[in-house]
C-alpha cells in the first residue's frame, strides 16, 4: 500500500490537510495516524462522491494506496467531468438503460447521436468507463449485443458500426454511470471483491477469468502508482489512461463481437443476462465459431488505433494482447491465471474487476470455458445491471453454486466416515457370528474326523457315518445345553450332561446310535484333539483313559443364540471399559488432588511471607516512633500485632499462617527478638525490634541553612533598606512541624544566619501562617538591610526564603511587645536558654552543639 | 462513565511516580504484560504516549487497541484515568 511508503512528514502533512492537527508521528503513533488518515480519506471520498467533488481526492488518491476506495475516487473525478460535458439530455437514456437490461431499443436510437458525438466524446470517453466500471461494462455489453443483433452484416461495416456502437454505448454507459449514485462504488468494491473471490475459487475451471484479469492487470499496472506500471504517459494522463484502456477493452470486445458473425445470436442473448446458462451455451458456440475469426480481432484493434491516434500505442498493445491470447486456449488460460493473480496482488480496483468480467465474458468466447464460468460471468453481468441488493443476491446465489461443490465434498467425507463406521460394525457382528458358528468348523472337523486313518480302516462307511453323525448330534446337543446354560436359561441345571442323559438323548435321536456311543466316545478320548466335546470323569481334571470313566460331557464350543452372544460380548466390553475408566478416574483424581494440595501450599507460603513482611514493617515503624516518642515501649506484644494486622473476620482463617509466620520470624529474622514482658500486670510474649534505626530521613528535616539561590543585586532587592522591620516568608510549613518548640528553632536559625548582625531585637514566628511567616525587627534600617541581604533568597530546610520590608507602625500594631525591645538577640543565648526545654529534640542537640562551637 | 473504579480513584489521587503500568485503570495483568513487552513498563511511559497523541481520545483508544488489544471498556477506563490524572497534576 502506498500509505506505508509515506514518510512521517508526509503523513503529518496529509493529516494536516484534512484540518486535523496531529501530534508527533513516532513509531508508536504511526499506525494510529495511518488509520486516521485512511478514515479521513474515506470520509472525504464519500462526501466527494456524493457531491461530485473536485480533484482534491484524486491527489490524495495518487498519494495513498487505498485500494478499492482509492480506486473509486478518481471515478468521482471522472464523473464530475462527465457530468459537466454530458449531462444534458442523457439522463433519461441513462436511467432507462441502467435499470432495464433487456432494453435493446434504446441503443439503436442512440446510434446516430453517438456518431455525431463521437468526436466530442473521445477525449472524455476514457473517463466514462472509469466512473462506473461495472455498469458501463455491462451496459456496453448489452448495448453491443443489441446493436450487433440489428447490424448483422459484413464484418467491415459491422466493425465500423461496432466502433460507433462501442463509442455510443460507452457514451450511454457513461451517463448511466453518472446517473448511478457513487455510493455504489463501495458496494461495487465489495461485490467485485466477492466476485473475484468466487472466480478465484473457480480458477480450476475458469481460465477465462484469468484471461480477463490479465488485461485488467495490465491496465492496473499502468494505472496504479503503487504498481509503478509501464510508462503510459505523463501524470495527467494516468487517470485517463486506464479509462482509455478500459474503453479500448470494451471496444475490443465490441469488435470481437462484431467480428464473429455467429456471435450475434449470443450477443443478443447477452442482452438478457438472466437467461444465464442459455447464453453460456450460446457463447460457447460463438466461441467455437469465432475461433477462426480471432485474427480478425487484431484488425479491429488496428482500426481502433486509427480512430484514436493518441492512444495508438495502447490500442496496439491491446491488440497484441488479444493476438497473443488468441493463440491457444491453454495458453490463454495460463495467461489468465497469471493475470488474475497479478491483478489480485496489485489490489483490485472496481474498474479492473469490471473490465475483467467484461473481458472474461468475451474471452470465454475464445477459450473453452466451462459452464460455471459462463454462469458466473452471467451472474456478474446480472450484478452490474441490477441494483445493489440484487447484486448481493446474485452473489449469494453464486456463492451457493460455488459452495455446492464444497458441500458435496463435505458430504462425501461424512459419507466415507459413516461407511467406515458401518464397516467396522459389520465386521464386529460378523466376528460374533463367527464365534457362534465356530462349531460348524468343528463339525467339519468331525466330519473329516480327526480320528486318523485308523478310524477309516476299522469301520465301514455306514458305521463311520453313524459314528460321525452321532458325534455331531452329541456335539450339537451339548453345545446347545452349554449355550443355554451360559445364557442364563435355567432349563438345565448343569452345563454338562451326564453320561446317562447323553445316552438317552442320542438314543432318542437315532436308535442306531446306541451301539456306537461308547465307541465314538472312545475315539474322542483317543484323538486328543479338541472336537468340541469335553469329557470329564468322576474326579475332575483327571485325564480320562477309558470310556467307563466318563461321567459328564460338556461342550467346549457352546452354541448360543446370537442375541445372547451379543449381549455377553457387549457386557464384557462394557465392564472392561468401565473398569479402565474407573482406574483412570482414580489416578486422575489423585493427580488433581495432589496438584490442589500443592497449589494450596504455595498460596499459604506466599501468605506467610506476606505476613512476615507486614510484621517486620509494623515493628520497624513502631521502633521508629519509639525513638521519637520515648513514652512508648520499644516492644510490641505479639497478640496485639496479630490483631492489628489481621482483620477479625480473617483471624480464624489466618491462624495457621500466623503461626507459621511466627515460627519463621523466630528462626530467620535476626532483627526481631522475642521476649517476655510484663504489660499491665500480665505476662506477654513480645517482639522487640533490635535494629538501630538508620534515621537517614531525619537529616533531611533538620533546619539548616542551605545556601543562597541567587545573588542579591539591584534587580531582586530594594536598593536600600527601607524600614527596620522585616517579614520573612516560607521558613516553615505549619502543618509539617512537629514538636513543641520548633518556633524557637526558627528563632535560633535566624539569629544564627545573622550572627554578625547584632541588631535584631525581636523575632516573632507566626505559627499559624500557611506561608511560614516570621517577623523580625531590627535596631535600625541598616541592620535590617544587612539581615535582608543575609536572608533573602536563601534555602532553609529545603524552602526558598523571601524577605520583605514592613512598615514599622504596622509591625508595632501587630507586635506591641516589640516596641519595647531594644536589646539585640543572640543566638547562643537563645540556645542556652532553650537547651533545657529542648532535650527531646536530638537534632537541636546536635545543632546546639555545633552552634555553640561555631559561635564561640 | 457515571462511576469510577477503586483503581481509578487510587491512581488519580496522587502523582503516579514509579507506579507500574498495571496501576492504570482498565489495565490488568494480561494487558499490563502486553504493554510491558512493548516497552511500556511504567505508567508514566503510557502517560507519555497519551501526551504525544495530544490527549486525543480516539487516537489514544486506537493506540491502546493496536498495542495491547484492549476492548472498548478497557480503553475507556484507561483514557479516563489518564485524563483525570492530567487534569489534576499536569
Amino acid at each position: 500500500m502506498a500509505s506505508t511508503q509515506l514518510t512521517d512528514e508526509e503523513l503529518f502533512s496529509e493529516l494536516k490537510r484534512f484540518g486535523f492537527t496531529p501530534g508527533p508521528v513516532t513509531e508508536n503513533t504511526r499506525p494510529v495516524y495511518l488509520k486516521k488518515l485512511k478514515k479521513l480519506r474515506e470520509e472525504q471520498q464519500q462526501r466527494g462522491s456524493r457531491a461530485g467533488k473536485t480533484r482534491n481526492s484524486g491527489a490524495i488518491h495518487s498519494s495513498s494506496g487505498g485500494g478499492n476506495t482509492a480506486g473509486s475516487r478518481p471515478a468521482s473525478h471522472d464523473v464530475t467531468h462527465l457530468s459537466s460535458s454530458r449531462r444534458p439530455g442523457r439522463k433519461s437514456s441513462v436511467l432507462g438503460f441502467s435499470s432495464d437490461e433487456s432494453d435493446a431499443e434504446t441503443p439503436l436510437k442512440r446510434k446516430g447521436l453517438n456518431q455525431s458525438r463521437r468526436a466530442d466524446r473521445s477525449p472524455g470517453f476514457p473517463q466514462h468507463p472509469m466512473i462506473r466500471p461495472t455498469t458501463p461494462s455491462v451496459a456496453t455489453k448489452s448495448q453491443y449485443g443489441a446493436t450487433l443483433n440489428s447490424n448483422n452484416s459484413s464484418p467491415g461495416p459491422g466493425r465500423q458500426r461496432g466502433v460507433l456502437l462501442g463509442w455510443g454505448v460507452r457514451a450511454r454507459s457513461s451517463p448511466e454511470a453518472e446517473g448511478r449514485d457513487y455510493d455504489e462504488s463501495g458496494d461495487d468494491d465489495d461485490n467485485e471483491g466477492e466476485k473475484e473471490k468466487n472466480s478465484r475459487s473457480l480458477n480450476g475451471c475458469g481460465a477465462s477469468h484469468l484471461n480477463t484479469s490479465k488485461l485488467a492487470g495490465d491496465y492496473s499496472d499502468s494505472d496504479e502508482e503503487e504498481v509503478g506500471g509501464p510508462g503510459v504517459g505523463d501524470q495527467q494522463r494516468e487517470r485517463l489512461e486506464p479509462n482509455v484502456r478500459r474503453s479500448h477493452t470494451k471496444a475490443e470486445f465490441a469488435y470481437h463481437v462484431v467480428g464473429r458473425g455467429s456471435q450475434t445470436g449470443g450477443a443478443a442473448r447477452q442482452v438478457n443476462p438472466p437467461e444465464g446458462l442459455n447464453m453460456v451455451g450460446n457463447r460457447r458456440e460463438e466461441g467455437e465459431g469465432g475461433e477462426g475469426k480471432r485474427r480478425d480481432s487484431d484488425t479491429p484493434g488496428g482500426l481502433r488505433s486509427h480512430t484514436v491516434s493518441p492512444r495508438k500505442t495502447i490500442y496496439v498493445s491491446l491488440a497484441e494482447n488479444h493476438g497473443g491470447e488468441t493463440g491457444k486456449n491453454n495458453h490463454v488460460d495460463g495467461e489468465d491465471g497469471a493475470y488474475r493473480s497479478s491483478r489480485f496482488a496489485i489490489g483490485l480496483r472496481p474498474r479492473f474487476s469490471n473490465y475483467s468480467s467484461l473481458s472474461q465474458t468475451y474471452r470465454s468466447n475464445h477459450s473453452n470455458h466451462t459452464a460455471p464460468n459462463h454462469s458466473y460471468s452471467q451472474a456478474m453481468l446480472k450484478q452490474k445491471l441490477s441494483v445493489p441488493e440484487d447484486e448481493l443476491l446474485q452473489q449469494f446465489k453464486r456463492e451457493e453454486v460455488a459452495s455446492s461443490g464444497s458441500f458435496s465434498a463435505h458430504y462425501l467425507s461424512m459419507f466415507l466416515l459413516t461407511a467406515a463406521c458401518l464397516f467396522f460394525l459389520l465386521l464386529g457382528l460378523m466376528y460374533l457370528r463367527m464365534r457362534g458358528s465356530g462349531s460348524s468348523e468343528v463339525d467339519e472337523v468331525i466330519k473329516s474326523h480327526p480320528f486318523g486313518s485308523q478310524f477309516d480302516e476299522l469301520y465301514n462307511k455306514t458305521e463311520k457315518d453313524l459314528i460321525l453323525k452321532l458325534l455331531l448330534n452329541l456335539h450339537d446337543h451339548l453345545a446347545q445345553v452349554a449355550g443355554q446354560y451360559d445364557c442364563g436359561d435355567q432349563q438345565h441345571l448343569n452345563r454338562s450332561l451326564s453320561m446317562a442323559e447323553a445316552a438317552t438323548y442320542l438314543r432318542a435321536q437315532n436308535q442306531e446310535f446306541d451301539g456306537f456311543i461308547e465307541t465314538s466316545l472312545e475315539w474322542i478320548i483317543r484323538t486328543g484333539q479338541d472336537v468340541g466335546i469335553r469329557l470329564t470323569g468322576q474326579v475332575a481334571d483327571d485325564p480320562l483313559t477309558d470310556v467307563s470313566e466318563i461321567s459328564r460331557l460338556e461342550s467346549s464350543h457352546p452354541k448360543m443364540p446370537f442375541t445372547c452372544r451379543f449381549r455377553r460380548a457387549f457386557l464384557t466390553v462394557i465392564s472392561r471399559v468401565s473398569l479402565i475408566a474407573v482406574v483412570v478416574g482414580c489416578v486422575w483424581s489423585v493427580v488433581c488432588y495432589m496438584r490442589y494440595r500443592w497449589r494450596r501450599e504455595e498460596e499459604e507460603t506466599r501468605q506467610m511471607y506476606d505476613m512476615v513482611e507486614r510484621i517486620i514493617d509494623v515493628l520497624r515503624s513502631h521502633s521508629d516512633s519509639c525513638q521519637e516518642n520515648q513514652d512508648l515501649q520499644p516492644y510490641l506484644p505479639i497478640p496485639h500485632v496479630r490483631d492489628s494486622l489481621v482483620q477479625p473476620q480473617d483471624r480464624k482463617k489466618m491462624k495457621k499462617i500466623w503461626e507459621r509466620a511466627e515460627k519463621f520470624l523466630a528462626a530467620n529474622e535476626s532483627r526481631i527478638r522475642k521476649e517476655t514482658q510484663r504489660i499491665g500486670g500480665a505476662d506477654f510474649l513480645v517482639w522487640r525490634w533490635i535494629q538501630p534505626s538508620l534515621s537517614c530521613d531525619k537529616t533531611m528535616n533538620s533546619k539548616v541553612w542551605q545556601g543562597k539561590a541567587f545573588p542579591l543585586d539591584r534587580r531582586n532587592s530594594p536598593p536600600n533598606s527601607l524600614t527596620p522591620c522585616l517579614k520573612i516568608r516560607n521558613m516553615f510549613d505549619p502543618i509539617m512541624e512537629v514538636g513543641e518548640n520548633w518556633d524557637l528553632a526558627i528563632h535560633e536559625a535566624i539569629l544564627e544566619k545573622c550572627n554578625d548582625n547584632d541588631g535584631i531585637v525581636h523575632i516573632a514566628v507566626d505559627k499559624n501562617s500557611r506561608e511560614g511567616c516570621v517577623y523580625v525587627k531590627c535596631l535600625s534600617a541598616e541592620h535590617s538591610g544587612r539581615a535582608f541581604k543575609a536572608l533573602h533568597g536563601s534555602w532553609f530546610d529545603g524552602k526558598l526564603v523571601t524577605v520583605k520590608y514592613l512598615r514599622l507602625d504596622r509591625y508595632h500594631q501587630r507586635f506591641p511587645q516589640a516596641q519595647g525591645c531594644s536589646t539585640p538577640l543572640k543566638a547562643s543565648s537563645l540556645h542556652l536558654n532553650t537547651t533545657g526545654t529542648m532535650n527531646t529534640m536530638p537534632r537541636l542537640h546536635h545543632r546546639g552543639a555545633a552552634n555553640s562551637s561555631g559561635f564561640s | 462513565m457515571s462511576s469510577t473504579s477503586q483503581k481509578h480513584k487510587d491512581f488519580v489521587a496522587e502523582p503516579m511516580g514509579e507506579k507500574p503500568v498495571m496501576a492504570l485503570a482498565g489495565i490488568g495483568e494480561v494487558l499490563g504484560k502486553r504493554l510491558e513487552d512493548k516497552g511500556f513498563d511504567k505508567a508514566y511511559v503510557v502517560l507519555g504516549q497519551f501526551l504525544v497523541l495530544k490527549k486525543d481520545e480516539e487516537l489514544f483508544r486506537d493506540w491502546l487497541k493496536d498495542t495491547c488489544s484492549a476492548n472498548v471498556k478497557q480503553q475507556g477506563d484507561c483514557y479516563g484515568c489518564l485524563k483525570e490524572w492530567c487534569d489534576a497534576f499536569l
